[in-house]
This record gives C-alpha cells, structure tokens and sequence, in this order.
C-alpha cells in the first residue's frame, strides 16, 4: 500500500494529490457531526440566502486582529434578501466552541464542535432559502453522496465478479444463460431503467429506505457491464499460459483462480471501480435533482442542488447555492484522476 | 536393453505403452511407446507438429480440453497416470515441468519469490520456505536477489532458470523439458543445457528433452526419439541415431544441420511438409515425402522393426506392418 502511494507520487502527482483530496472529503463526511458548526436541519429564519460569511484579520479601522474574526450581518431588506456588516459589532472566531448539543459518529455527546462564533453567524458558504448553513449541509450531504459510490461499487463489483468470473471459467451452457441475462440488463437505457425502477416503489418511504433503494437501483444498472468485461478476461487468463504453468506445477484449481485468474484482472478492475465511482454520485444526484432521491431536510448534494433547479433568481442572486455542485465536480475529477493514476501504478510492467 | 548394457540404470521410471491421444475427428498421437529409466535424458525430436508437446503434455495429464487420451497406458514407477485422478499430487512433486517460452508462462503479477514459493508441497513455515528457494537459485545459478523480482526484470535465460528452479523445487524424479531452449539465443541456450545436464546427477533426475533440434539432441541426451506426424518413426541410442539414421525422416532431418555444409554449399531441406493430423495419410505418414517410396508405404502403416538394438517404423527393413 505504502509503495503504491510512493509510485503513485512519482508517477503521477495529479491523482497522487486527488488520492489525498479523496481522503480528506471522506474524511470531513465522517466527522461532519463535529466539524459542521450548525445540525444539516438547523433553520436560521432570519438569514434566509445569505452570502456567505466573509473572515477577517483586519477591522474597518485597519487594526490587526491575531483571532479571525467576522462581522454581524443583518437583514436589511427581507424581500430582495439583502444583507448589511454591522461594522461595530466584531465576533471573534473560536475553537471548539460551545454549540448545540448533538450526538458525534451517534455515539457520544457532545457541546462542542471545531469551530464557531460565540455571538453572530457565521455561513461560510451562505444559506439556502430556509437559512440553513450551506456549509455543514454539504458535511452532511457528503455522508450520503459519497458512500452511496462506495457501497454502490462494491454490491455491483461483487455480482460483476461472481457472474462474469463464473461464466467466464466454466464457459458453455453456464456462461450462454449468465450472458443472456446480463444482455437484458445492459439493453435498457441506464437513465430510464433508474427512473422507472424507482417508479416502482411508493415515494413516501423513510429516508434511509431511499437510500438503500437507489443504492440497490444503481448496482443493479451497474453490475451487467462489468460481469460481461470480467467473463471476457477470465475466458482469456484462463488460457494464458502462465495458468498452464500453474497446473503443471501441480497448483489447485481454487489457487490457480484465486492467485492467478482473479489478480490479473485486477489491473483492470480497480481502474474500473474508481471510474466508475462517480457514475454513481452522479447517480444520486440525478434522482434527487428530480425529487425521486433522499428527501428533505435530510441533504445530500444531488438534492441541494435540484432546490436551485427552476428557480433563476437563485442562479443569479445566490450562486452559492451551487457549491455542492463543485463537490459533486471535485470528487469525480479526484476520482478520475486517481482511477488513471492506479492504471498506470497497478501494472508491473510500468514498475 | 542396450542401455542397461551400456550404463546399467536399470530402473525404469515413466513407461508409455500404446498411447493413442486425440477425439472422434483426429488421432494426434498413434501408439507411442517408450520408457524413461532413472538419470536418464531421453530427447524427442522432429518438425513443428509432430505430436511431440503432446506427447509430454499426455504424460503429466494436461492435454488441451478438447484432446484426451483414447487408449494405453503410462505408468509413473508403479503408479497409473492414465486411471489416476489426483494428478495435483504429481505435478510439480514428482513430475516437473519447464516450457519454450519462459515469459510467457511465468504470471507476471508476482514475483519470482511467489511463484516458486506456491509450488513448495511440502508443510514448511515461511522462512524455511524462503531458505529453501534461495538455495535451489543459488544452484541453479541465480543470485539470491531474484527472490524479489519480477518475470519482466529478468533476461530470457534468467526466466528459464527461474522457471527450472520452479520446476525443481519439490525434487521430483522427472523433468518434462518443452523446448526450453528454443526462445533463447545460443550462449544462453548452451549454459541451460549444461546445467540441466549437470541437475540429472545432483538431483537423480530423469529428463524428457523435446526440441527441433537433433545435434543438440545428441549432444544431450542418452536415447533420442524421433517423432513424425503422431508415430515414432525412430528410437535407439542417441549416438547411433545421429552417426548411423536408419529412418528416411531421421536421415533427412540430419542432412538439414547447417554444419554438414560447407560455406557454397545449398542447405537441403525435406520437401513438402508435415502432413496436418486432419488429412493423414491412409499408410505411412511420412509415405508423401518418402524417395524410397514403395507400393505397400501409401497402403499399410509400418510396425516396429529392431535393428542394431533400435526400433525403427519403415518398410525399407522388412515388411512388418502395424497390427
């Protein structure tokens, strides 16, 4: 694992960094209970669309102040939703400053959270139409969209092995019917298929029920593509005379397609599940852009963005608003990067 | 017989008697017969397409899906390898084998270290393991840090070594040799040959040679077999074989070596080619290429005929035909 990180650092220092970029949004997805300064739900009625919270160093009157600080704001006018610095009033910015008490990683209590303003607000990437912090909703958020690619990925990666390893080894009638089957799957347009599957079931399902059937929805899409590219390098490794070797040196069959069969289509394969990670990001994000997704409050970054979806005067008087499509934009780059990187780090040839 | 005389090995270890290879549609293999005594090398020899890989490939039971062994036996000692089914417990233990090209068929996912490792039968723990693989590269002419490499980082020789050690590791009584030295250019090919030469007595090893190549037959081996088309056209002591042919094929096969020409000279090479297993012909297979071509060649098969303590396969000694 260490020398892959080497290589991966030497060779390519783009998908070296998206690695880490990958880990540290993992990372803050985790921790969002501790890091977000305010609960996904919280509604700030006086701060609806708010920009978000500019961090000073200096004052009006050019005074260096060691503590970051922000200004109060206030509303000025609710209908256009425009916001005034109260320049008298200055909020240092703390940490581990007391909040609202909420449960870290549901296990233990706590009152305090990374960092925070004592008085006033403080909306790093502004607030959406109900006054919720963009920010911590995008902490939140990240929980879902981000393990929606993973879990999704290793269900489909799971059924991509078994189904394409199974026909690809014993060929035949085996592989006739397996391949037959997987044909059905991959006929349907992806798109439709995912609409009409979530179609099926009733909209009023709790969210976590949501979340599984859109990660079930979206592995079941996935897996038919990649048993049929699996079965085909199974068919071909088997022959391969390496294998050959194998046996005539007297090396079980589970061995020889353990060690063997199933290693070598791993330089594949692992290329394959870091692409295809943000297929399913993307995947979530289009059904709760269309509504069919996680359902409010509870956020994820397809869902904050579909508020935006429709409505023009957000678009221009509020593009904070889209940050969670940055998100959505930054980890599928990382995730692409990081996928090309491994292709090339994988292969002992390029050693 | 007359190696016994000659040598006096009289153990015999591998014993192939009236192996017929193929399915409904063609015979790749017609009655082969022959047998390997303990530290000895026997050399198969004859074109691309004889049935030689096969023959070696029937031996230790790993013939392409669509062949199988129709009649005869083979005996390994006194074990049945045709009626035995747990043929993982010979491979690599008491039968190893080595292939023409050694990058190919090294996986090249690991390193040389695992590889070998994974063949180790016996119950040993890691270190040991380990100890015992750098001592069989050490023998084999390696240097100990091979252990950590991978098949693309070495050379062409260095993979067959590896490839031997591989094979080797078990000690198992019999070497299956497929061409090893074919892929490798003459320095490389001459220091394999020599150290195989050298493994038969530090291991009690048996060789079976396959190769093109029937000087380098000679040079090796102890009895040479030549092979044409499915049948053995030819077997005896690998120094009559070579100073004194007795088969037309073996004859020709002979004056095709560069070395008996002078610089001028136009090499000779058989005519026609080696028939395809798919359009045999109806008598001797080797009747379409034959200039001493008789009536009875294109109608009968020949039988074994023993000359000078040879077995030969040709009606120019005698009209003994195939039963």
């Amino acid at each position: 694992m260490k020398s892959i990180l080497k290589r991966l650092k030497n060779k390519n220092f783009f998908s070296y960094c998206s690695f880490w970029i990958i880990i540290f949004l993992y990372f803050l997805a985790i921790m969002a209970d501790f890091i977000s300064p305010y609960p996904y739900n919280k509604q700030f009625r006086d701060y609806p669309l708010c920009p978000p919270t500019r961090i000073h160093f200096f004052d009006h009157n050019k005074n260096f102040h060691l503590r970051p600080f922000v200004y109060e704001i206030k509303l000025v006018n609710p209908a256009l939703n425009q916001y005034e610095i109260v320049k008298e009033k200055i909020c240092p910015i703390y940490f581990f400053v007391k909040g609202e008490k909420r449960k870290i990683l549901g296990i233990f209590n706590s009152e305090r959270y990374l960092f925070g303003t004592k008085e006033g607000k403080i909306f790093l990437f502004g607030t959406d139409m109900h006054g919720r912090d963009i920010f911590s909703r995008i902490l939140y958020g990240a929980r879902i969209s981000l393990s929606i690619g993973i879990i999704g990925v290793s269900i489909s990666f799971f059924f991509g092995f078994l189904i394409g390893g199974i026909s690809g080894y014993f060929g035949g009638k085996i592989d006739n019917i397996l391949m037959r089957l997987v044909e059905i799957f991959m006929m349907f347009p992806a798109f439709y298929l995912m609409l009409s599957l979530r179609a099926v079931f009733p909209l009023n399902l709790s969210s976590f029920q949501i979340y599984l059937l859109i990660v079930i929805i979206l592995s079941l899409i996935g897996w038919a593509g990649l048993a049929r590219i699996i079965r085909g390098m199974v068919l071909s490794i088997k022959e391969e005379e390496y294998v050959l070797a194998a046996r005539a040196l007297g090396v079980s069959t589970f061995k020889i397609i353990f060690k063997h069969i199933i290693p070598n289509t791993f330089s594949y394969s692992i290329t394959a599940i870091t692409l295809s990670i943000p297929g399913y990001i993307l995947g979530e994000s289009t059904l709760s852009l269309l509504g069919l997704g996680i359902q409010e409050p509870y956020p994820s970054w397809g869902n904050m963005l579909s508020v935006c979806i429709g409505n023009l005067r957000v678009l221009s008087s509020a593009p904070w608003m889209l940050t969670p499509g940055f998100f959505i934009f930054l980890t599928i780059i990382c995730f692409n990067f990081l996928g090309d990187g491994l292709r090339d780090v994988l292969d002992p040839k390029n050693w | 017989m007359f190696l016994t005389q000659k040598t006096g090995k009289m153990e015999k270890i591998l014993t192939v008697k009236n192996i017929f290879v193929g399915n409904e549609e063609i015979k790749i293999l017609r009655n082969i017969n022959f047998e390997v005594r303990k530290k000895e090398i026997v050399s198969i020899v004859g074109e691309s397409g004889c049935g030689k890989s096969m023959t070696l490939r029937a031996i230790i039971k790993l013939l392409p899906k669509n062949l199988k062994i129709l009649n005869g036996e083979i005996f390994f000692e006194n074990l049945k390898i045709t009626e035995y089914n747990e043929m993982e417990k010979i491979r690599g233990k008491r039968i190893g084998m080595i292939f023409q090209e050694p990058s190919s068929y090294l996986n090249p996912l690991f390193t040389i270290g695992n590889q070998i490792e994974e063949g180790i039968k016996e119950n040993i723990g890691k270190k040991e393991k380990k100890e015992k693989i750098v001592k069989i590269l050490k023998e084999i002419g390696l240097s100990p840090d091979v252990y950590y490499s991978y098949p693309h980082q070495l050379s062409g020789g260095m993979q067959q070594r590896a490839m031997i050690a591989m094979a080797l590791i078990n000690n198992p009584d019999l070497l299956l040799a497929d061409e090893p030295t074919t892929a490798l250019d003459v320095t490389t090919a001459s220091g394999i040959i020599k150290l195989l030469k050298d493994l038969v007595s530090i291991y009690n090893l048996s060789i079976i040679f396959v190769t093109h190549d029937i000087s380098l037959a000679k040079y090796i081996s102890d009895k040479i077999i030549v092979m044409y088309a499915g049948i053995i056209v030819e077997k005896g002591n690998s120094e009559q074989v070579y100073n004194n042919p007795l088969h037309p094929y073996t004859q020709k096969l002979i004056n095709c070596l560069p070395e008996k020409y002078s610089k001028r000279e136009r090499i000779k090479t058989i005519e026609g080619e080696v028939p395809s297993f798919k359009n045999l012909p109806y008598g001797c297979p080797f009747s379409t290429r034959c200039e001493y071509k008789k009536r009875i060649c294109e109608e009968k098969i020949p039988g074994e005929i023993v000359i000078e303590n040879r077995i030969v396969r040709c009606f120019k000694y005698g009209n003994i035909v195939e039963s």
